[in-house]
C-alpha cells in the first residue's frame, strides 16, 4: 500500500512537473531579435520626404507606427521621441533598420528586445528565408501563400482587405463607350482571378467594400456573362480595342492584365496588356489595375478613401458620403460608382503574413492597423533558430 | 581586199567559230554537269533537313511523353481525378516542367479539356481545347503542327499530346515547340544552306511572317509569289530568288509545305542554297573559256596570217609578175616552184606571157609597117596633088621653050608662079606634119572653159551661116556654175577648133552644132555633138590614129592633136557616133591636171577610143 502512494505520489510529481514545463514553456517570455523582411526599401523615415513608391510608404508607415504614436498633424514629433513601443538603434537608409524595445512605453514594454528590419527583399527570397528560418517574419504575396504554406511555412492573413479594381481612365475616348466598359466587366471571369491566381487567397470582388466589412457586397454580381459581353460588342460593331496598364513591377496585376486579355479576346475584345512606370514612355493607357487598401474596418471610411482615389482617376461623379454613414448610403455610393462601370472591382484580397515557428502571439492587423510586435514574443524553444541575421 | 586578205579572214574565222564553239560546248557541259551536282546537292541538304525536321518531331513527342511518365504528373492526374480535385494547386505547375524540358509549349489540360495549367498562357487557366477531347488516338499520332493562340498572337508550333488516365479521366500533356526564328536557329544546317519558315497565320502573304534565325527576313517581300503559289497548292516545290542585278545573289529554294493535321497549310518551310559557289565556278569556267578563245583568236590570227601569207606567196608573186607585164615588162617571169596548182599556174602564166610577148612583137612590127605604109600612102598623096600641078607646068615650060619661043616668056612667067604655088602648098604640107610633131607643152593658167568655148565658136559664126552653104546653128548648154580649170587655153582652143572644123565637115547639108558643159566630181564635161553624116564603128576605132582621115582633103591629124591636147592635160576624150544621126565628142578636163579622178587607165584607154551607139 505504501509502495502504491510512494508510486502515485512519484507519478503525480512527474506529471506536476510536465505540466508546470509545459505551462512556463507557453508564458512569454522577454528578450531575442525578431528578424523582419521588407520588400520595400526605405530610404527616409523623415515624414516630410515624400516615398519614391505606393510601396516604400506602406512599408515607411508600418516603421513609423512602430516608432511613434503620436503625431502632430503636420507628421512632426508630439511628445517625448520615440512615443512608439520601439526606437531606432541602427539605420542604415534603405537597407536595414533596427529598432529596440521602448523601455518608457506607456503600455509596457515589448517582449522581444529588438526588431531586426532587413529592406529590399524580394518576395522569393523573403520566401526562401521564411522556409529556411534566416527570418522570423515576412509580408508574403497573397497569391504565394498557398505556396509558402506547402513548404511548412506559419502563414497569417488578414481579412480581405484590399481592392484590386479595374479603373477606366478618365478623358479616354477607347473606353467612352459605356457598352465597352460594362462587355469588358462582363466578360472578366473573377472567380479564375481568385481561385488561380490568388490561389483561393481572397474572394471575388463586385463591389468596392468586401462583404465583412459592408455586409452587402452579395448584392453586386461577380458573375461573368461573356455571352452578354458578346451581345454588347455585336450591338456596338467593329472590334474595340483597349490598352489596359499594370504596375510593371508587379507580378500578380500583370497575371490578372493577361488573365482579362484572354478573357476580352475570348469576348472579342482586343485587350493589349501595358506595364507602367515612372519614365517608360508608354502612353497612357484607357484603362489601369488599381489595389486599394482599407484604412480602417469601417465601411465608411473605408469607402470615402477609395473614392478619393477613384473619383479623379475614373472621372466618377463625384460622391459625397458623410462621416458615419448609413448602410444605405454606402450601398447607393457603391452602386452609383459602379454602375457606370468606369470602375470594375475584381478580387479582394488580404495581407498575408509568413512566420516562423517562434513568433508567438502574433495577430494579424486589422486595415490601418500597424504590425501588432507589441504583444508577440520568441518562443526559445520552438525551431533550430539561427539569430545570425541575412546578409 | 587581196586575196591574201581574204584568205586570212577565211582562216580566222573559221578557226575562230572552232574555238567558240569548242569553248561554248565545253561551257554548257561544264554547266549542265555543275548544276545536276548542286541539284543533288540540293536534294540531299533538303533531305538531311528533313531528317533534321523529323527528329525534332520525334523529340517533342519523347519530351512529352516523358513529361507524362514524371511522378509529379502521375501524382497530379490522380489528385484530380478525385470528387472536388483543386486544379487551381497546379495553375504554376506547367511553366517549372516547360522550362526544365526546354518546351516552348505545355500544357496540363483535365479531362473535359479545360487548362489546368499553361506554360505559354498561365492565364488561360480553365478555358478549354475543345480540339483535345475529340477521338483521336495521341499516342500514335506523335508530332504535329497545329496554330496556337499565345501572348504575343498566334503562333505555329510543333506539337505531341499525351495522357495518362486514372480511372475514367485523363489529364492530357500537351507540349511542343514554337516553329520560330528559335527553331530555325536550333536547325543544323550545311554551309551555304539557310532555312526559312513561314508562318500562314494571315489570309494573305505578310513579309514580317517570313522568319529567319534573327527574326523578320530580309526583303521577304521577294518571297511573296512563291509563297502565294505554295498557299494556293501546298506541294513541294522550287523556285529561284534572285537578289538584284547580280546573279551570284541568286538562292534556289525549296519549298515544303507544313501542314496541320487537318492538312491544312500552317506554314511554309523554305530551305535555300546560296547559287554563289555555283555561279562563281560557272564564272570562272567563262572566264577560262572566254582567256581560251582570246588566246585562240591571238593564235588564229597569227596562224591565219602565216597560213595566208604562205598560200597567198606565190600568188603574190603571180600578180606582181603580172602587173610588170601589165607595164611592158613582157619579159618578167614567175618562179615555178612545185607539182601544185599554183605551180601549173605560174608555168601556164609563164607560157602564156611568152606567147603574149611573141605575138606583141608580130603585131608592134605589123602595126610599125602598118603605119609607115599610112604614112607612106599619106604623104604620096599629099605630096603627090601638088607634084602633078609641077610636073605639067615644067613640061608646059619645056614645050614652051622648043615650040613658041615668043610665047615662053609669057608661059615662063604663069608657069613660075604656078611652081611658086604648089611649092608653097608643099611646104604647108609639110609644114602640117611638123606641126605635129612638135606639140608644144601645154602652159597651165586658170581658165574659163565657156568663155574658150564661146571664143572658138564665135570664130566659126560667119561661116556658119555663109551665102552659098547651108546654115549651121550653134546651141549652148554650158553649166553656170563651172570653175575655172588649170589650162592651156591656146591649146584648148585650137583642139576645139579642130572639133568644130570637124562638125562643120559632117554637117554639109547644115544642122545643130551644140556644145554642152556639165560639172562633175574633180572634172568639168565638154560635149561637143554634131547632127551630121555621123561616123562607122570601124571609123570610130581609128579616129585618133594620126593619119587617119575619113576625109578627101584631110592630113589625119586634127583628132590626133585633138587627143594630144587633152591627153597633155591630164583628161580624157571619146566619141559616140551613130550614123545619119550625128556625133558627139565627150571630153574630160580635171580642174588641175595630174589630179586625176579616175585614173584607171584600162578605162581611160577604152574612152579615149571612140564608141558608137547602136
Amino acid at each position: 500500500m505504501k509502495r502504491r502512494l510512494y508510486l502515485s505520489a512519484a507519478a503525480i510529481s512527474v506529471l506536476l512537473f510536465a505540466t508546470v514545463r509545459a505551462r512556463s514553456a507557453r508564458r512569454p517570455a522577454y528578450g531575442g531579435t525578431l528578424r523582419i523582411e521588407i520588400g520595400a526599401a526605405v530610404n527616409s523615415l523623415d515624414p516630410l520626404v515624400a516615398a519614391a513608391g505606393p510601396g516604400e510608404a506602406d512599408a515607411k508607415a508600418e516603421i513609423d507606427g512602430l516608432i511613434y504614436e503620436r503625431r502632430n498633424p503636420d507628421g512632426t514629433f508630439a511628445g517625448m521621441s520615440g512615443s512608439g513601443p520601439f526606437r531606432i538603434s541602427a539605420w542604415d537608409p534603405g537597407k536595414h533598420v533596427t529598432l529596440a524595445a521602448n523601455d518608457d512605453y506607456p503600455s509596457g514594454r515589448p517582449f522581444v528586445d529588438s526588431l531586426d528590419i532587413q529592406m529590399g527583399r524580394s518576395a522569393r527570397e523573403r520566401l526562401v528565408d521564411l522556409e529556411a528560418n534566416s527570418a522570423d517574419f515576412a509580408e508574403i504575396p497573397a497569391e504565394q501563400a498557398r505556396q509558402a504554406a506547402a513548404i511548412g511555412v506559419r502563414i497569417s492573413a488578414s481579412h480581405p482587405d484590399r481592392l484590386l479594381a479595374l479603373a477606366f481612365l478618365a478623358g479616354r475616348p477607347a473606353a467612352q463607350d459605356q457598352r465597352v466598359r460594362q462587355a469588358l466587366s462582363e466578360c472578366i471571369d473573377r472567380s479564375a482571378v481568385v481561385d488561380f491566381i490568388l490561389q483561393k487567397e481572397g474572394a471575388p470582388a463586385g463591389s468596392l467594400l468586401p462583404q465583412w466589412s459592408s455586409g452587402i457586397a452579395y448584392l453586386f454580381s461577380t458573375a461573368s456573362d461573356p455571352v452578354g459581353a458578346k451581345a454588347l460588342l455585336a450591338q456596338i460593331g467593329g472590334s474595340p480595342s483597349l490598352v489596359l496598364g499594370y504596375d510593371s513591377g508587379d507580378s500578380f496585376e500583370e497575371s490578372v492584365a493577361e488573365r482579362i486579355t484572354v478573357d476580352a479576346r475570348a469576348a472579342g475584345l482586343t485587350v493589349k496588356p501595358q506595364p507602367m512606370s515612372a519614365g517608360n514612355g508608354a502612353g497612357l493607357p484607357d484603362a489601369r489595375l488599381v489595389r486599394l487598401s482599407m484604412p480602417s474596418p469601417e465601411p465608411g471610411a473605408s469607402l470615402q478613401s477609395f473614392l478619393k482615389t477613384l473619383v479623379p482617376m475614373a472621372g466618377l461623379d463625384s460622391l459625397q458620403l458623410p462621416t458615419g454613414a448609413s448602410t444605405e448610403q454606402i450601398y447607393s455610393a457603391e452602386r452609383a460608382a459602379v454602375d457606370t462601370y468606369r470602375v470594375v472591382p475584381l478580387a479582394w484580397f488580404p495581407h498575408v503574413f509568413g512566420l516562423s515557428a517562434r513568433v508567438m502571439d502574433w495577430r494579424a492587423p486589422d486595415p490601418g492597423e500597424s504590425w501588432p510586435f507589441v504583444d508577440v514574443w520568441l518562443d526559445g524553444s520552438a525551431g533550430n533558430l539561427s539569430e545570425k541575421g541575412n546578409p | 581586199m587581196t586575196f591574201r586578205s581574204k584568205l586570212f579572214w577565211v582562216f580566222t574565222l573559221a578557226l575562230i567559230a572552232s574555238v567558240a564553239l569548242i569553248a561554248a560546248g565545253v561551257t554548257i557541259v561544264t554547266r549542265q554537269a555543275f548544276e545536276q551536282m548542286y541539284s543533288q546537292h540540293t536534294d540531299a541538304l533538303v533531305a538531311q533537313f528533313q531528317r533534321e525536321f523529323d527528329q525534332r518531331k520525334r523529340d517533342v513527342a519523347r519530351q512529352v511523353r516523358v513529361i507524362t511518365d514524371e511522378d509529379a504528373t502521375v501524382r497530379m492526374a490522380i489528385a484530380l481525378s478525385r470528387p472536388q480535385a483543386d486544379a487551381s494547386v497546379y495553375v504554376n505547375d506547367a511553366t517549372g516542367v516547360s522550362q526544365s524540358h526546354q518546351l516552348d509549349f505545355l500544357d496540363f489540360v483535365g479531362s473535359d479539356g479545360s487548362i489546368i495549367s499553361s506554360a505559354e498562357n498561365p492565364e488561360r487557366f480553365g478555358y478549354k481545347l475543345d480540339w483535345l477531347t475529340q477521338p483521336v488516338d495521341w499516342s500514335s499520332l506523335g508530332s504535329f503542327l497545329m496554330k496556337l493562340d499565345t501572348q504575343s498572337g498566334p503562333a505555329i508550333g510543333l506539337m505531341a499530346v499525351s495522357s495518362v488516365r486514372v480511372g475514367d479521366k485523363n489529364l492530357y500533356i500537351v507540349g511542343g515547340e514554337r516553329l520560330g526564328r528559335n527553331f530555325l536557329g536550333s536547325l543544323v544546317l550545311p554551309a551555304g544552306m539557310r532555312a526559312l519558315l513561314y508562318l500562314n497565320l494571315d489570309p494573305g502573304f505578310q513579309a514580317v511572317n517570313l522568319l529567319d534565325q534573327d527574326g523578320p527576313a530580309a526583303e521577304g517581300d521577294r518571297f511573296a509569289p512563291f509563297i502565294d503559289r505554295t498557299r494556293q497548292n501546298p506541294v513541294p516545290g522550287t523556285f529561284q530568288v534572285a537578289a538584284g542585278p547580280d546573279l551570284a545573289r541568286t538562292e534556289e529554294f525549296h519549298a515544303q509545305p507544313l501542314l496541320g493535321r487537318q492538312k491544312e497549310l500552317l506554314g511554309v518551310l523554305l530551305v535555300g542554297t546560296s547559287q554563289q559557289e555555283m555561279i562563281s565556278i560557272e564564272r570562272r569556267i567563262r572566264t577560262l573559256a572566254e582567256s581560251v578563245v582570246a588566246i585562240g583568236l591571238l593564235i588564229s590570227l597569227l596562224l591565219s596570217w602565216w597560213g595566208a601569207a604562205r598560200v597567198t606567196r606565190p600568188v603574190r608573186k603571180l600578180a606582181v609578175v603580172a602587173r610588170e607585164v601589165s607595164e611592158g615588162n613582157w619579159n618578167a617571169r614567175v618562179e615555178e616552184k612545185g607539182g601544185g596548182e599554183i605551180g601549173q599556174l605560174a608555168r601556164a602564166f609563164n607560157q602564156m606571157t611568152r606567147q603574149l610577148s611573141e605575138q606583141r612583137e608580130h603585131l608592134v612590127q605589123a602595126e610599125r609597117v602598118a603605119a609607115w605604109r599610112e604614112l607612106a600612102r599619106r604623104l604620096a598623096h599629099e605630096l603627090k596633088n601638088p607634084l602633078f600641078p609641077l610636073q605639067t607646068t615644067v613640061e608646059n615650060l619645056q614645050r614652051a621653050r622648043t615650040g613658041s619661043p615668043a610665047q615662053f616668056e609669057e608661059v615662063f612667067r604663069e608657069s613660075t608662079g604656078i611652081l611658086l604655088a604648089e611649092i608653097e602648098n608643099l611646104g604647108k604640107i609639110v609644114g602640117r606634119f611638123s606641126d605635129f610633131a612638135k606639140m608644144p607643152q601645154p602652159e597651165l593658167a586658170s581658165v574659163d572653159l565657156n568663155e574658150i568655148i564661146r571664143g572658138a565658136v564665135k570664130l566659126f559664126e560667119a561661116q556658119f551661116s555663109a551665102v552659098g552653104r547651108p546654115p549651121i546653128t550653134s546651141e549652148f548648154h554650158l553649166a553656170e556654175d563651172l570653175p575655172p580649170i588649170q589650162a592651156d587655153a591656146a591649146l584648148l582652143r585650137r583642139a576645139l577648133e579642130n572639133l568644130i572644123l570637124n562638125a562643120m565637115d559632117a554637117m554639109p547639108a547644115g544642122g545643130i552644132l551644140m556644145l554642152r558643159t556639165t560639172r562633175e566630181k574633180g572634172e568639168v564635161h565638154l560635149e561637143v555633138s554634131d547632127t551630121g553624116t555621123g561616123l562607122t564603128p570601124e571609123e570610130c576605132d581609128r579616129l585618133f590614129t594620126p593619119y587617119y582621115t575619113t576625109k578627101q582633103h584631110g592630113t589625119g591629124l586634127g583628132l590626133a592633136v585633138v587627143q594630144s591636147v587633152i591627153s597633155d592635160h591630164g583628161g580624157r576624150i571619146s566619141v559616140e557616133s551613130e550614123m545619119g544621126i550625128g556625133t558627139s565628142f565627150h571630153i574630160y578636163l580635171p580642174f588641175k591636171p595630174g589630179i586625176r579622178p579616175m585614173p584607171a587607165p584600162l578605162a581611160e584607154t577604152r574612152e579615149v577610143v571612140g564608141t558608137q551607139k547602136a
